[in-house]
C-alpha cells in the first residue's frame, strides 16, 4: 500500500513541529507583551464559550484564544499538528491520534484521551447544537485507548481527516464540561471576562505547551457591527485590529499611514443558486443561461472594487492547489445567454429572485442580473430579504435565490456539504451519481496527484450541470495598527482564519 | 412638616398615582400580549435562528425538545406569564443565563445613559424654548428654530459619524467606542459617554424645545398675560412665573414621550458607538427569537415610557389645579 | 386667483417665504424629479466611486458609481411623499382620538390612551424590525409603521391640549349652554388647538424623515436600487471621511426640506394667530 500525503504529513511531524508553525518571516523576532484589542463583526446574546454552538467570526476567534484542536491550519491552509503529536492512518478509515504530554488545561487539570473522546463524540449530539453534525457524524467511533492514545474510525475512508479536526468546533474541551460560562481549554490566553455581547478579554496563559507563546499579556475581543464604526474605532486608535474592511474603507485606512491592510484571498462566494425541483430554474439550458448572464469583471470591479477573484461556476478558487486551471473560463456572453433562454418556457410574469444583505454582495449582483436579463428578454423581480431570518425561511427555499458559502479548509468538505447528492445543504437540490461516486473515490485516494485529477472532473461537472452560478470568490480585508505583528493571510477567514491569538505580538 | 396645602396635593396625587399603576398593569399586559402575538409571526424560531446555515430537520427538532418549543403558543405564553406574575422573568436560552442576569448587566447602562442625556436636554430645551417664545419672530428666534431643526433632520447616524470623525479619528479627544471596562473612573465614564450624549441630545432637545416655545406662545396670548405686563410685571418673570405654570402641561407631555425615546430608540447610537445597552439587547432578542429576553425589554421599555407619563400628567396635574377633578 | 395667491405670500414673513421656496422647490423635485434624472439611478455609471464635482456627474458618483444627482431627484419623492403622507396620518388620527376622548365617557377615554400607550411603549425601531421580518419591507409597511409610530405621540399632544382646554371658561360655558359634544370638541376645542397641532405636525415630519433614515441604517427602510434621501445618507457614508458630494448633497437636501416644511408652518400659525388676534 502506498504511503499517503496524509500519513506522510503525521508521521513526518510527530514530535518536532517548529519547522511548520510559522513561516519563518524576514522581520524581527517576536516580542513578548503588551495588549491588544480587536473587533470582529457581530456580538450579540448569542456570543458563547461552547466550541461546538461556535457560529460566526467573533466566535470563531474567541475559542483560538481559549482552546486548540488536535491539528491547526498553517498558511496555506494546510493542517498540522497541534494537540495531537501524531495522527496516522492506513486506510484512511481507521486513525491513531497520539496527544501530546504534559499538556494542561486553564483549571491545572492535564490534557487526557477521555477529554478528546468527550469533545468529539458530543458533536453528533442534535441537542448539543452543534454546528456541525453532519460532519461529525463521519466518525462511527471515538475511543480511548489509553490515556495519551485516540482511535477515531470512520464510516468511509477520508484523507482530510486531519483538516477537519482543525476547524474551531472540533476544539478540545475538558471532558464532562457542561457549564460555559467561564472557558476551561488548553488555549494560550485564559479567560478573565466573558460578556456575551459585550467583551471578551483574556490574559496570558503561563502553562501554554508551546514555549514562548503566547506573545501578548492580554488580549480583548469586541464585536463592533457597523462597518464605518469599525474602521473609525481602528483609526482613531480605540482597536488594533479590525476584521471585514469593505472594499471602500481601504483607501483611507492606507492613506492613514500607521494602518495597514491583511489581504486574504478566499474560498469564500455568493453563489445564485437554481433548484432542480423548481421551474424554469430545473431546466439545464435556464441554468446555463444564468451561468452566461454574469458579468463577472463588473461584480468583481464595482461591487468588490477588485477585491475578489473570478470564478467559473464551481466552489474551488484558483489558487486552490486543487483547481483545475485548464477549464474555459466562463465569461459574459448575451448570445448563448439568449440561445439558452430561447429553449426555455420562459414565464410571462417576472421571476422573483431572492437576495438577501445577509449574503454579501447578493442584492447588488441581483440588479447585475436584472438589467442583464433585460437585454435578453428575461424578466427577473428583485426581492431583497432581511437579514433576519435569511437562512432559516428562504435559503434554498425558492427556484431562484443567492446563498453565501464560507471558506472549508478542503475540496472535500465544500463538496461533501453543498454538492453531494444526498447533503442537507446540496443548494440546487442536483443529483448526479457520478459526482457522488468521484467524491467517494477522492477521499480514499492519498496520491495527491489521482486526486487532483479526481477533483478536477468534478469541477468540471459542477460547472456544466450544477444550478449553482459562482461568479467571483471575495477576499477577505483585516485592517490593523502597523505596530501589530505577526500576522499572515489564512485562506479560511480573516483574522489569519480566525486564529490569530496565539501568532500576533505588539510593538509598541 | 405638611401644611395643608401640601396635603392637599398629596391628596389629589395619591389616588391619582394608583390608577396609573392599575391602569399601567393592564398596559403591561396588553404589551405583553402584542410582543408575543407579532414575534409568533417572526420567520423561524429559536432553535433555527442557533443553527442558522446548520438548521438540518432532525438538529433543528432536538433543540425545540430540549427548548420546550414544541409547546403550544399560548401555553408558553401563559408560562412566562405566570412566571413574570411571580417575579421570575425566565431563563434565556439563547445566552444561556437568566433574564434578569441579562438585563441586570444591561440595564444600568441605559439608565445612565439616558440619565445623563436628560440631564443635558432637559434644561437646554427649557432655555432655549423659553427663549424663542420671548422673542418670538426675532432674529434669535429664527435662528434657534433653524440651528434645532437641522439637527434633528440630519440622521442620527450621520450626526453620529461625524462626531466620530472629528473627537475620535482627527481629534483623539474621544474615544470612539463606549466600552466602558468595569473599574473606568468617573471621567473615563464621562468622556466614553460624551458622543453618545451628544448624538441622543441632538435629536431630544428639538421636540422639547419646540413645543416648550409653542407652549408658551399660546399662553401669552391669554389675557392674564396682557394683564400681568399692564402692572408692569417683568416679561421674563411673567414668563416664568405666570406662563410656565400654565403651559407645563404640554410642555412636560412632551418631554415624557422625547426622554422615553433615550432608552428604546438610542438603537443606532449604541450600535455605532458600540455601547452595550438594552436597546441592542432587544434587537438581540428579535434576531434570535429569544421570547423571555424580547418580553423582559419590552417590559422594562413599557414601564419606563409609563413611569415618565405618570409624572408627565402628576406634574401637569399639581400645575395645573383645574385639571385636578379630571 | 393669482391676486389672492400674491398677496398670501405678501402676507408671510421673510423666513416664511424661504420656507415656501423650498417646500415648493421639494414638491416640485418630488413629482418631476424622476424625469429631471439624467442617468438611470440604478445603473453603474461612473468608474470612480466618490467622484467630486464633474461636468458628467455634476453631484459626484456615489459608492458604486452610480450618479448622484440621479439618485438624488428620483430619491426625493420618497421622503417627500412618504414622510409628508405617514405624517399627516399620524397628526389627523392623533387629534382626532384626542378630540374623542376629551369629550366621550371616561371608559372610552381609558380603553384609547391604554391602547395609545400600548403602541407608544414598543421602541418603534424595534417594532419595524420585527414587523419587516414578518412581511419584509415596502413602501406600505413603511408608511404605516410611520404613522403608528408616530400617532400616539400626536394623540397625547393633543389630548393634553384638549383636556386642558375642555376645562376652559368658555367650554365650561358651552357646556352649560347645552351643546353637543360634537360642537364643543369641533367649534371650542379644536381651533384653539390648531397652533400647537401644526407646529407639532412640522417636527413629526422631521422625525419620520429621521426614523426612515433609521431604518435605512438598520437596513429596513426603503430597499435598493430605490433610496430615500436617508437612504442615500446611510448608503455612502463611507465616503463622509473624504467629504464625498454623495454623502453631503442628501443631508443638505433631507436639512433643506425639513427646516422649509417648518419655516413655513411656523410663518402659517403666526399670521393665523395674529389674524385670530385682529378679530
Amino acid at each position: 500500500m502506498r504511503l499517503s500525503r496524509r500519513q506522510m504529513l503525521g508521521t513526518g511531524l510527530a514530535g518536532g513541529m517548529t519547522g511548520l508553525l510559522l513561516p519563518r518571516l524576514a522581520s524581527a523576532q517576536p516580542r513578548r507583551g503588551g495588549h491588544i484589542t480587536a473587533a470582529s463583526l457581530s456580538s450579540s446574546t448569542a456570543d458563547t464559550l461552547d466550541p461546538a454552538k461556535g457560529a460566526l467570526s467573533t466566535d470563531y476567534c474567541r475559542h483560538a484564544m481559549f482552546y486548540n484542536g488536535l491539528t491547526d491550519y498553517d498558511a496555506q491552509g494546510q493542517p498540522y499538528l497541534c494537540l495531537a503529536e501524531s495522527l496516522e492512518s492506513r486506510d484512511q478509515m481507521t486513525w491513531r491520534v497520539v496527544l501530546r504530554d504534559h499538556v494542561k488545561f486553564h483549571d491545572g487539570s492535564s490534557l487526557s484521551a477521555d477529554d478528546v473522546v468527550f469533545s468529539l463524540l458530543r458533536l453528533q449530539d442534535p441537542a448539543s447544537g452543534s454546528k456541525v453534525k453532519p460532519i461529525a457524524s463521519q466518525m462511527a467511533s471515538v475511543r480511548a485507548v489509553s490515556p495519551r492514545d485516540v482511535e477515531i474510525v470512520l464510516t468511509s475512508p477520508n484523507v482530510d481527516l486531519p483538516s477537519i479536526l482543525a476547524q474551531s468546533h472540533f476544539y478540545i474541551i475538558k471532558a464532562g464540561t457542561t457549564d460555559f460560562s467561564k472557558a476551561n481549554g488548553t488555549g494560550p490566553f485564559r479567560c478573565q471576562t466573558f460578556q456575551a455581547g459585550v467583551r471578551t478579554l483574556g490574559v496570558r496563559n503561563e502553562d501554554y505547551f508551546r514555549e514562548g507563546r503566547p506573545y501578548l499579556d492580554s488580549l480583548e475581543l469586541i464585536g463592533i457591527p457597523d462597518e464605518v464604526a469599525r474602521v473609525n474605532a481602528l483609526l482613531s486608535g480605540d482597536v488594533h485590529m479590525i476584521i471585514a474592511v469593505n472594499p471602500r474603507s481601504t483607501r483611507r485606512i492606507r492613506e492613514s499611514g500607521t494602518h495597514d491592510l491583511l489581504i486574504t484571498p478566499s474560498g469564500l462566494y455568493t453563489n445564485l443558486i437554481m433548484r432542480r425541483d423548481g421551474m424554469p430554474t430545473g431546466n439545464p439550458d435556464f441554468v446555463l443561461g444564468m451561468k452566461h448572464l454574469f458579468d463577472r469583471e463588473l461584480v468583481k470591479r464595482a461591487l468588490f472594487r477588485d477585491f475578489a477573484t473570478i470564478g467559473n461556476d464551481h466552489p474551488i478558487p484558483p489558487f486552490d492547489p486543487l483547481y483545475r486551471a485548464d477549464l474555459p473560463q466562463r465569461t459574459l456572453d448575451l448570445d448563448k445567454a439568449r440561445y439558452h433562454f430561447a429553449r426555455v418556457d420562459l414565464p410571462s410574469t417576472p421571476l422573483p429572485l431572492y437576495c438577501s444583505p445577509a449574503a454579501e454582495g447578493s442584492v447588488d449582483m441581483a440588479s447585475v442580473l436584472q438589467e442583464y436579463g433585460s437585454k435578453v428578454g428575461l424578466k427577473l423581480a428583485v426581492n431583497r430579504m432581511p437579514a433576519d431570518g435569511y437562512w432559516s425561511t428562504h435559503w434554498m427555499k425558492h427556484p431562484l435565490g443567492f446563498g453565501n458559502i464560507n471558506p472549508r479548509p478542503t475540496a472535500d468538505l465544500v463538496f461533501s456539504l453543498f454538492y453531494k447528492s444526498t447533503a442537507a445543504w446540496n443548494e440546487s437540490g442536483w443529483q448526479n451519481e457520478r459526482f457522488d461516486r468521484l467524491l467517494l473515490e477522492a477521499r480514499a485516494q492519498g496520491d495527491f496527484a489521482l486526486r487532483k485529477e479526481i477533483y478536477g472532473e468534478m469541477q468540471a461537472i459542477v460547472a456544466a450541470e450544477c444550478g449553482t452560478a459562482i461568479p467571483v470568490f471575495i477576499t477577505l480585508i483585516d485592517g490593523f495598527d502597523k505596530r501589530v505583528k505577526g500576522l499572515r493571510p489564512i485562506p479560511l477567514g480573516g483574522f489569519m482564519g480566525y486564529k490569530f491569538p496565539e501568532h500576533v505580538w505588539w510593538e509598541g | 412638616m405638611a401644611g395643608p396645602a401640601t396635603r392637599g396635593l398629596l391628596a389629589t396625587a395619591l389616588p391619582l398615582i394608583g390608577k396609573r399603576v392599575a391602569s399601567g398593569l393592564l398596559t403591561l399586559l396588553l404589551v405583553s400580549m402584542v410582543v408575543f402575538f407579532i414575534a409568533q409571526l417572526l420567520p423561524g424560531d429559536m432553535a433555527q435562528e442557533l443553527l442558522g446555515q446548520a438548521a438540518t430537520a432532525d438538529a433543528v427538532a432536538a433543540l425545540r425538545e430540549k427548548f420546550g418549543l414544541d409547546r403550544p403558543a399560548p401555553e408558553r405564553y401563559l408560562r412566562w406569564l405566570v412566571g413574570m406574575v411571580t417575579g421570575d422573568p425566565g431563563y434565556s436560552l439563547v445566552a444561556n443565563m437568566a433574564v434578569s442576569d441579562v438585563i441586570a448587566a444591561r440595564l444600568p447602562n441605559s439608565l445612565l445613559l439616558a440619565a445623563l442625556s436628560a440631564l443635558v436636554s432637559v434644561p437646554v430645551a427649557l432655555t432655549i424654548g423659553i427663549l424663542s417664545a420671548m422673542h418670538r419672530d426675532a432674529r434669535l428666534d429664527r435662528g434657534l428654530n433653524v440651528a434645532t431643526l437641522s439637527m434633528v433632520a440630519l440622521p442620527e447616524f450621520l450626526v453620529a459619524t461625524l462626531a466620530v470623525l472629528v473627537f475620535s479619528v482627527q481629534l483623539r479627544w474621544l474615544p470612539s467606542i463606549a466600552l466602558i471596562p468595569a473599574d473606568a473612573s468617573p471621567w473615563l465614564v464621562l468622556r466614553s459617554l460624551a458622543m453618545p450624549i451628544l448624538t441622543l441630545s441632538v435629536i431630544v432637545i428639538a421636540q422639547m424645545a419646540r413645543m416648550t416655545r409653542a407652549a408658551i406662545i399660546q399662553q401669552l396670548s391669554q389675557p392674564y398675560v396682557e394683564m400681568a405686563l399692564l402692572k408692569g410685571i417683568k416679561p421674563a418673570r411673567v414668563v416664568l412665573t405666570h406662563v410656565l405654570p400654565n403651559a407645563i402641561g404640554p410642555i412636560v407631555n412632551a418631554m415624557a414621550l422625547s426622554l422615553s425615546y433615550l432608552l428604546g430608540g438610542a438603537i443606532i447610537v449604541e450600535t455605532i458607538f458600540n455601547y452595550p445597552g438594552l436597546a441592542s439587547l432587544m434587537v438581540n432578542a428579535v434576531t434570535s427569537r429569544d421570547m423571555p429576553l424580547l418580553q423582559a425589554c419590552a417590559m422594562i421599555f413599557c414601564t419606563a415610557y409609563l413611569l415618565l407619563v405618570l409624572i408627565a400628567d402628576t406634574v401637569a396635574i399639581l400645575a395645573n389645579p383645574r385639571l385636578r377633578n379630571r | 386667483m393669482t391676486n389672492a395667491i400674491r398677496s398670501w405670500v405678501k402676507a408671510l414673513s421673510g423666513s416664511g417665504r424661504l420656507g415656501l421656496v423650498l417646500v415648493v422647490f421639494w414638491l416640485l423635485i418630488a413629482s418631476i424629479g424622476p424625469f429631471l434624472a439624467p442617468y438611470d439611478p440604478g445603473a453603474f455609471v461612473a468608474h470612480d466611486v466618490f467622484a467630486g464635482f464633474t461636468g458628467a456627474h455634476p453631484l459626484g458618483s456615489d459608492y458604486l458609481g452610480r450618479d448622484v444627482l440621479s439618485r438624488l431627484l428620483s430619491g426625493a419623492r420618497y421622503s417627500v411623499g412618504l414622510a409628508l403622507a405617514a405624517a399627516l396620518l399620524a397628526s389627523l388620527a392623533g387629534i382626532t382620538l384626542a378630540l374623542l376622548t376629551a369629550v366621550s365617557p371616561r371608559w372610552l377615554d381609558e380603553g384609547i390612551s391604554r391602547f395609545m400607550d400600548t403602541l407608544i411603549s414598543i421602541p418603534s425601531k424595534i417594532f419595524s424590525l420585527v414587523l419587516v421580518a414578518v412581511v419584509g419591507s415596502s413602501l406600505p409597511l413603511l408608511l404605516l409603521v410611520a404613522s403608528i409610530t408616530y400617532m400616539p405621540g400626536s394623540f397625547r399632544i393633543a389630548r393634553s391640549l384638549a383636556v386642558n382646554l375642555a376645562q376652559m371658561d368658555y367650554v365650561q360655558v358651552a357646556r352649560c349652554r347645552g351643546e353637543g359634544a360634537a360642537y364643543i370638541a369641533i367649534r371650542e376645542i379644536l381651533p384653539n388647538m390648531i397652533h400647537p397641532m401644526l407646529a407639532d405636525f412640522g417636527l413629526r415630519f422631521v422625525f419620520i424623515v429621521l426614523l426612515l433614515s433609521g431604518l435605512s441604517f438598520l437596513g429596513l427602510g426603503v430597499q435598493p436600487p430605490d433610496a430615500d434621501l436617508g437612504s442615500l445618507v446611510r448608503e455612502n457614508i463611507s465616503g463622509l471621511g473624504e467629504a464625498a458630494p454623495a454623502i453631503l448633497m442628501p443631508a443638505i437636501a433631507i436639512a433643506t426640506l425639513t427646516v422649509g416644511v417648518n419655516l413655513l408652518i411656523d410663518a402659517l400659525t403666526g399670521r393665523g394667530r395674529r389674524m385670530a388676534g385682529k378679530e
